[in-house]
């Protein structure tokens, strides 16, 4: 008897937490979006013609992708197709190369361990200013009305919108190297030059080249974005057969757009693999530059 | 006499290593690569220095932004944000259930997983533009298109980002869960869930984040807010009023970014 009075109180369940602080913070929320959906003006009365409009044009998509590609005009759409991707991917590689050869600098003079404390501020501010714009931006401001429209201007756009993130990327990889070789190299009398050369550059070298793969995959659907303005590439294809409707060439552009960017993502993340881990066990390397991305 | 002339031998300089065949190979590769991108885009920097004047002219009203616009752009802000909280909210919630399915941890299912798997590569590979354009073409101009497009894009994000979350769970809980019986859904909602709450909100600020980054693309597409605004000014040649609005969109875009970093470093 008096043994089982002893254990109650050891096997009596503890207090619940309280609940306070989520119950409000999930009031606050729904409000927000009941509030918000009041606000946007969204014609929500149109929300239904998706389900009934919807199914009429993937019909004609998916009739579109079906028809033999070699008759017309379906051969014609197929060539434009492919040409359009092939132009947004060179677009993709061509602005990357141009955001990779500036970021480099840029990414020394932003990092602590190598630059001037006023120095790697100035430039932090520089690349903060860029990484919050979006490419369209540039584009529209700075090279629409110099380079007109094309795919020129776009692959400079995206080279552009590519130094914010890819220069704060290679500053934090300088600020996380081991700094055993820079006391090595500085300890043997070499010069500034070739210290930042052989010790930092070649510390970072396989994180920044996995930084401008994954940049590259990322201005490939970027590429798509400036189509739409005119910027050439396969979102000009695209807009401009949303212009005239045309269901079953907007059903091939889709499917080339996924099909192309799935094997060129996968390919691209092999190699990234394959930089970072050296060929050997997976490694969940891009989570971090995701969310910075 | 034989220490003497063995130590220089040892203090010689070892021989560089020859550069690797394949090194040269993939430099050339890459090198071609890139010649040929160049010719199919006709890469040119000469508009810099032969139109740099004309150009000029348009850059320099961009430089003497009309203040007072900006309070006509009030509206279009408010439309912007209520937006990206409505695409958020929904697109993050319907991409936790899909993390579920697309993880080896709480889907037991290996032909559910790898469809799931699938179809969110699918979704991801599409950029938000051409699901505006969809919706556009779907439901008309305006905020709605803009709303479901996010919407959907949301979802392949949230999914991926927090699918990768719940593959890096502490298995205790789930032995736990396991051994006193609990069925796929308990399991996931009680040993997985609180697990991976701080992390999925963190990400959901992020969406919102992004959503709010990419309200210019989304307005010019046709999808409301914003970018409309910015497309109907540009359209009208009204640099100075576009230069404005830009200046507004750097402002937002950085509370924003604060706000959610604040949040976010509180959560996590």
């Amino acid at each position: 008897m008096s043994a089982q009075t002893a254990t109650t109180p050891a096997t009596v369940r503890p207090p619940e937490p309280g609940k306070t602080r989520a119950t409000v913070g999930a009031i606050v929320l729904v409000v927000l979006v009941i509030g918000s959906g009041f606000l946007s003006n969204a014609d929500w009365k149109e929300l239904p013609s998706i389900f009934t409009e919807g199914w009429k044009y993937l019909y004609l998509m998916v009739k579109g992708l079906v028809q033999n590609p070699f008759a017309e005009p379906y051969s014609e759409y197929w060539s434009q197709a492919l040409g359009g991707m092939l132009e947004s991917i060179s677009m993709a590689w061509i602005g990357t190369l141009i955001g990779a050869a500036l970021s480099v600098p840029m990414g020394f003079l932003a990092a602590r361990n190598v630059s001037h404390p006023v120095v790697v501020q100035a430039t932090r501010v520089v690349l903060n200013f860029i990484r919050t714009l979006p490419e369209l931006i540039f584009a529209i401001i700075l090279l629409l009305p110099i380079f007109g429209f094309g795919a020129n201007a776009g692959a400079l756009a995206l080279g552009i919108g590519a130094v914010g993130t890819l220069g704060k990327l290679t500053a934090e990889a300088l600020e996380g190297i081991d700094p055993g070789p820079v006391e090595a190299a500085r300890a043997a009398g070499a010069p500034r030059s070739a210290i930042l050369r052989w010790t930092y550059w070649s510390q970072v070298l396989p994180e920044v080249l996995a930084f401008w793969l994954y940049r590259f995959e990322i201005n490939i659907r970027a590429s798509a974005i400036l189509g739409v303005i005119g910027a050439g590439g396969i979102g000009s294809v695209l807009s401009q057969a949303f212009r005239y409707r045309e269901w079953d060439f907007i059903g091939i552009l889709l499917f080339v757009i996924i099909a192309v960017t799935v094997i060129v993502d996968s390919i691209s993340g092999a190699v990234r693999h394959r930089i970072i881990a050296g060929g050997g066990a997976d490694v969940k390397d891009a989570d971090a530059e995701r969310v910075v991305m | 006499m034989t220490v003497a002339s063995a130590s220089p031998a040892v203090t010689a300089r070892p021989r560089r290593p020859a550069p690797s065949r394949f090194l040269i190979v993939r430099l050339v590769v890459a090198a071609l690569i890139t010649v040929w991108a160049g010719w199919e885009i006709q890469f040119t920097l000469a508009p810099l220095f032969t139109d740099f004047a004309n150009g000029w002219v348009v850059v320099e009203q961009f430089l003497r932004p009309n203040w007072s616009f900006l309070g006509s752009t009030w509206t279009a802000w408010l439309e912007t944000v209520s937006i990206a909280i409505i695409a958020s909210f929904f697109g993050v919630a319907v991409g936790l259930v899909l993390a579920y399915m697309a993880s080896t941890v709480t889907n037991r299912s290996t032909r559910i997983y790898r469809a799931t798997k699938w179809f969110l590569s699918v979704l991801r590979s599409l950029p938000d533009v051409a699901y505006v354009l969809i919706f556009v073409a779907l439901v008309g101009v305006g905020s709605l298109a803009g709303i479901l497009a996010l919407f959907i894009f949301n979802i392949g994000i949230a999914a991926k980002l927090t699918a990768e979350t719940i593959d890096a769970v502490d298995a205790g809980p789930l032995e736990a869960a396991d051994a006193s019986g609990a069925g796929t859904f308990a399991r996931a909602r009680w040993a997985v869930q609180p697990q991976i709450l701080p992390n999925f909100l963190s990400y959901a600020l992020y969406i919102f984040e992004l959503n709010i980054r990419a309200s210019v693309v989304i307005g010019y597409a046709g999808g409301g807010g914003i970018g409309q605004l910015i497309q109907v000014q540009f359209a009208r040649f009204n640099y100075e009023n576009v230069s404005a609005v830009v200046i507004s969109m750097f402002v937002v875009v950085l509370l924003i970014d604060q706000l959610s970093q604040y949040l976010r470093r509180r959560l996590v």
